[in-house]
């Protein structure tokens, strides 16, 4: 079965290359309503916190000025930082210009939600550089929405599309979700005909995945709901990218995809090739110069320890080589692009094809992985159990 | 400090007795309220010096390492007397343990418990005391209970065991009460010890302990002659001599004194270092004017269960064989020669009295050595007859002949004997059916008891027959065994495979009718225990080429999940290194990765 798509001019940057730079994380944990399946840190909050986040943010920028990286990345994330009003937005990214060596040529990310896309806030974005939305649609169906506690529908999730299609982004994404009980093969096929059919370049497919410490998982665990079992999940995620790849899309990370290679994810692409990367915001992650930190997770805290001038860092660590090394193959082996062999060496001294002569041949025979000169890439089988293949090598 | 020892007249106000027992019967308790009565120990401090120090000891209500206190008890005729009360293992895997405790007794409490009466332990147990010529002091416990029938349980007495029940000492050890009755019938009841102090010296040792410092503390019973320090003594039968350091009493602390003589019950440390240089059981005697013989009776005890322990890293495979060494100090039952497995690395292959041994040293080592460990199913020792006529003894499935060279083969068979209400007796009859009983009979020992025998093959005693009996008698049944012979079997080696390659540790001898049923519970075991990998494992039971059950285990697909973005990857990578940490604990067979937990749990049965 394949789907029908318009081709479009690929791009010249190499698979691989996701800038020089470093990514800015901005993290607005404010939403209208928390969904039933959401873990993040979000907050339902009213103006007057929200004006205080974005002084805080500012504030916090300023506290990295002279952290060493410049940004070709901003992606604005959350929560739902769609819900801000465009002055908060331009006052952020004004205020992130001016206190942090951000690339003149950055590219601008954000998440939006249906109910917050308009005609004008759509041009407002793109006139404040955002090159890439990223839609949280989740499903065309209103049962669905209804289950996932959306407050928007079918109708305004297509809409919302449609205009931010017409803005003239480079490029426009769609969050999907799939693995409801009860839905069938078929029904998911539709929703991914729906995204493709409305002319987007990028798609994010994510299986429905219960956490425990939220509303859905404790209707779950109370058997109210009933979750997918793991045979029909991993019938799903093969679908979704069999269905994808034949209709042009490139499966470039285990739940991401775009149609052309300009249109990855620039921004997401660093987590998984190592580059370093600032959070700002509560529970904002950040990755530089060997150390992972992130920020404490309530607004509230979060605020009154930048209001005093501190950072507002709940922990740190330093991973060692060896755990170096273990993310690197963690996130390597969920990209298409796979784990780069000789920047390994470089970085951490180590040569993983000797060190790991039959397991590579074992999985190479298996079909999960190709040696594809310095890279080890994994195929769609390889992807799929990513996580083992990681914790396999000896490193 | 060496105290210099006052006995009056000697040996009039010493009396040595044990304990002996029903499992969970109150041994244990009726100790520690000796020692508290006698010592004055408050409660609370007391709690650390009860003698069963073993958690897997509470747990199953019995003891397994003897051990002996010495007390002073001022009697209600004013006297002092010195009572040395030896206690002993209550199960009957450890009836060569209880031998030798009896021997340095010259009496002993029987105790029976007041609701549960007279069971087969007890009765067993009797009969050892006999055996040995002790004089009997009936005790009556756990009066306190609402259950407590005194009556029916004197009646039990005299018709069970045959004994007169109207002296029977009535007391509850939990409450206190009648304690001191117990006491007193000990000093009026039991006979002192006889020997001469002069004679040259005999003494049994009946257990010992090891002590970092000082090396292996011997508990003795001294029968004839003195002990002294300085002295140069000959143990024997291992045929070592020694410089004796100190002597001295077991009360709660050792006691050091000037010497130790005839009649006498205490500890000897002679410089021993070598934990393997003690043989329990063995006599000490002068070196220079040595005791015509040894103290009769000392008898290798015969292990009659095998199995073969693996660690479950190669790196633990030192401490393991230090582990054993102190253990064999202790517990002289246990053997053990070097042993290697395909799958497992360098073991073990030991040799233990029953099951329950078995078990208690899995848990010693794990509890005191903190070793994890492997082991193959426990085997019986089979007689194997070749066809050219040679004979040969068998236990290790890996070293079973070939087929076609085999002429016959032999079993062990014990005779059984189990009490029960009578309601059960046709459920426990099916069972030991089940079981390849033969001459099953039963008879009447009171209205409404029975006692049942049957001889069975001790292999199919091997997998909890003892917890299946319980169940199947809601707990009312007692159960004891005595070997008999060997009789022609019919045996076959199972074979387990996992993707083709054969485990050798899960290999067993199992006779022809339950080959098939063996082979089934091992593969659904192991296709439950198994994780899945991400390929299919097939899980095969065979006997020589023919495939005789199989499980299947399907392949996982996908493992990664959905997000895994800036703020996943710390969590993620720590979860990844725990797998990792986790994956080192597999044992890898071809390329299948199997749990510690897999082996363990084919051992465990269908019930589970």
């Amino acid at each position: 079965m394949t789907l029908e798509r318009p081709q479009k001019e690929s791009g010249t940057e190499t698979e691989t290359e996701t800038g020089t730079g470093a990514g800015l994380y901005i993290h607005a944990p404010f939403c209208t309503s928390v969904c039933p399946y959401c873990d993040f840190a979000v907050t339902i909050a009213g103006e007057e916190r929200r004006r205080a986040w974005v002084d805080g943010v500012v504030r916090e920028a300023e506290m990295y000025s002279d952290i060493g990286l410049t940004f070709d990345t901003v992606y604005l994330g959350g929560g739902t930082p769609s819900s801000l009003d465009s002055e908060q937005l331009v006052q952020i990214v004004d205020g992130l210009r001016r206190k942090l060596p951000v690339d003149r040529q950055a590219l601008l990310f954000i998440e939006a939600n249906p109910e917050d896309v308009s005609p004008r806030s759509a041009s407002a974005w793109r006139d404040l550089g955002v090159r890439f939305v990223s839609l949280g649609v989740q499903s065309f169906d209103d049962v669905d929405l209804a289950f996932l506690g959306r407050r928007h529908n079918a109708t305004d999730a297509r809409r919302a599309v449609e205009i931010l299609c017409e803005t003239g982004f480079r490029t426009v994404s769609v969050d999907l979700i799939y693995g409801l009980a009860g839905r069938s093969a078929n029904h998911w096929q539709h929703q991914l005909e729906s995204a493709l059919g409305l002319g987007v370049d990028h798609l994010s497919c994510y299986q429905l995945t219960v956490h425990e410490e939220t509303v859905l998982g404790r209707r779950v665990a109370g058997g109210a709901v009933r979750e997918f079992g793991d045979r029909e999940m991993t019938e799903l995620f093969f679908l979704t990218h069999e269905l994808l790849a034949d209709a042009g899309f490139e499966g470039y990370e285990v739940s991401n995809f775009a149609s052309a290679p300009e249109h990855r994810s620039k921004h997401n692409q660093k987590y998984w090739d190592y580059s370093p990367y600032l959070g700002l915001g509560p529970s904002a992650h950040s990755f530089a110069g060997g150390r992972r930190w992130w920020n404490l997770r309530k607004l509230r805290l979060w605020q009154n320890t930048v209001s005093e001038g501190k950072m507002p860092v709940e922990e740190e660590e330093w991973p060692t080589g060896t755990q170096s090394v273990l993310e690197a193959l963690m996130l390597g082996f969920r990209t298409a692009a796979g784990v780069d062999l000789e920047r390994l060496r470089a970085r951490f001294g180590i040569d993983l094809l000797a060190e790991n002569e039959d397991l590579v041949d074992q999985l190479c025979t298996s079909g999960h992985i190709e040696v594809d000169g310095l890279r080890l890439r994994p195929t769609l089988a390889g992807l799929a159990i990513a996580d083992t293949l990681a914790r396999s090598f000896s490193v | 400090m060496p105290v210099a020892v006052e006995f009056g007249g000697i040996l009039d106000n010493v009396r040595s007795f044990c304990i002996i027992a029903h499992i969970d019967h109150g041994k244990s308790t009726l100790a520690d309220r000796l020692i508290q009565y006698c010592g004055g120990v408050e409660e609370r401090e007391f709690r650390d010096q009860i003698l069963d120090s073993m958690d897997i000891e509470r747990e199953r209500g019995i003891t397994i390492k003897s051990n002996t206190v010495t007390l002073d008890y001022t009697a209600r005729d004013g006297k002092t007397y010195k009572l040395n009360l030896i206690d002993t293992p209550g199960h009957v895997d450890f009836s060569h343990e209880v031998r030798r405790s009896l021997m340095s007794c010259e009496g002993a409490l029987l105790l029976v418990d007041a609701s549960q009466g007279v069971e087969a332990q007890t009765v067993a147990n009797l009969y050892l005391a006999l055996e040995h010529d002790l004089e009997m002091v009936q005790v009556i416990n756990k009066i306190d209970l609402p259950a407590a029938d005194v009556e029916r349980v004197k009646e039990e007495i005299e018709v069970d065991l045959g004994l007169d029940a109207d002296e029977a000492v009535l007391c509850s050890a939990k409450t206190g009460e009648g304690i001191e009755d117990v006491l007193e019938a000990i000093v009026e009841r039991l006979p002192p010890p006889v020997g001469d102090p002069e004679a040259p010296p005999q003494a049994l040792i009946f257990d010992a302990q090891y002590d970092s410092y000082r090396g292996a503390v011997l508990l003795v019973r001294v029968m004839e002659g003195t002990l002294r320090p300085g002295q140069r003594v000959l143990l024997m039968h291992t045929d070592k001599s020694y410089n004796i350091e100190e002597v001295g009493l077991l009360q709660i602390k050792r006691v050091a004194t000037d010497e130790l003589s005839a009649g006498m019950v205490g500890y000897v440390i002679a410089g021993v270092k070598a934990v393997s240089d003690i043989a329990v059981g063995d006599t000490i005697t002068d070196a220079e004017e040595p005791a015509a013989e040894p103290v009769p009776g000392y008898k290798e005890a015969k292990p009659v269960v095998f199995s073969s322990m693996y660690p479950m890293s190669t790196d633990e495979y030192q401490d393991l064989t230090k582990a054993l060494e102190k253990l064999k100090l202790n517990d002289a039952a246990l053997i053990y020669e070097k042993d290697s497995s395909v799958a497992l690395g360098f073991g073990f292959r030991c040799g233990f009295l029953g099951l329950l041994h078995l078990e208690v040293v899995q848990e010693r080592l794990r509890r005191e050595y903190d070793l994890s460990l492997i082991l193959s199913a426990p085997s019986v020792r089979y007689r194997v007859t070749l066809t050219d006529g040679q004979e040969m003894w068998v236990d290790n499935p890996s070293l079973y002949p070939d087929r076609g060279s085999i002429e016959g083969a032999e079993e062990p068979f014990i005779k059984a004997a189990v009490m029960m209400p009578e309601r059960y007796v046709g459920p426990v009859m099916e069972l030991c059916r089940e079981r390849r009983g033969e001459n099953t009979t039963f008879s009447y020992l009171a209205v409404g008891r029975v006692e049942l025998t049957s001889e069975m093959p001790l292999a199919e005693v091997l997998f909890d027959f003892y917890d299946r009996l319980k169940s199947v008698t809601q707990g009312y049944g007692s159960f004891d065994y005595e070997m008999l012979d060997y009789r022609p079997t019919e045996l076959v080696k199972v074979d387990i495979l996992v993707n083709g390659e054969a485990v050798d540790a899960l290999s067993q001898l199992v006779h022809t009718d339950k080959a098939r049923a063996r082979a089934l519970h091992y593969c659904e075991r192991l296709a439950d225990t198994i994780p899945k990998q991400q390929f299919k494992i097939a899980i095969q039971g065979a006997v020589g080429g023919d495939i005789i059950a199989r499980k299947t285990i399907n392949a996982y697909r996908k493992d990664v999940t959905a997000k895994c973005y800036g703020g996943d990857i710390s969590r993620k990578r720590k979860l990844l290194e725990k797998q990792k940490k986790g994956k080192k604990r597999m044992k890898m067979v071809g390329s299948v990765e199997i749990p510690q937990s897999a082996f363990v749990a084919v051992l465990k049965t269908d019930r589970d």
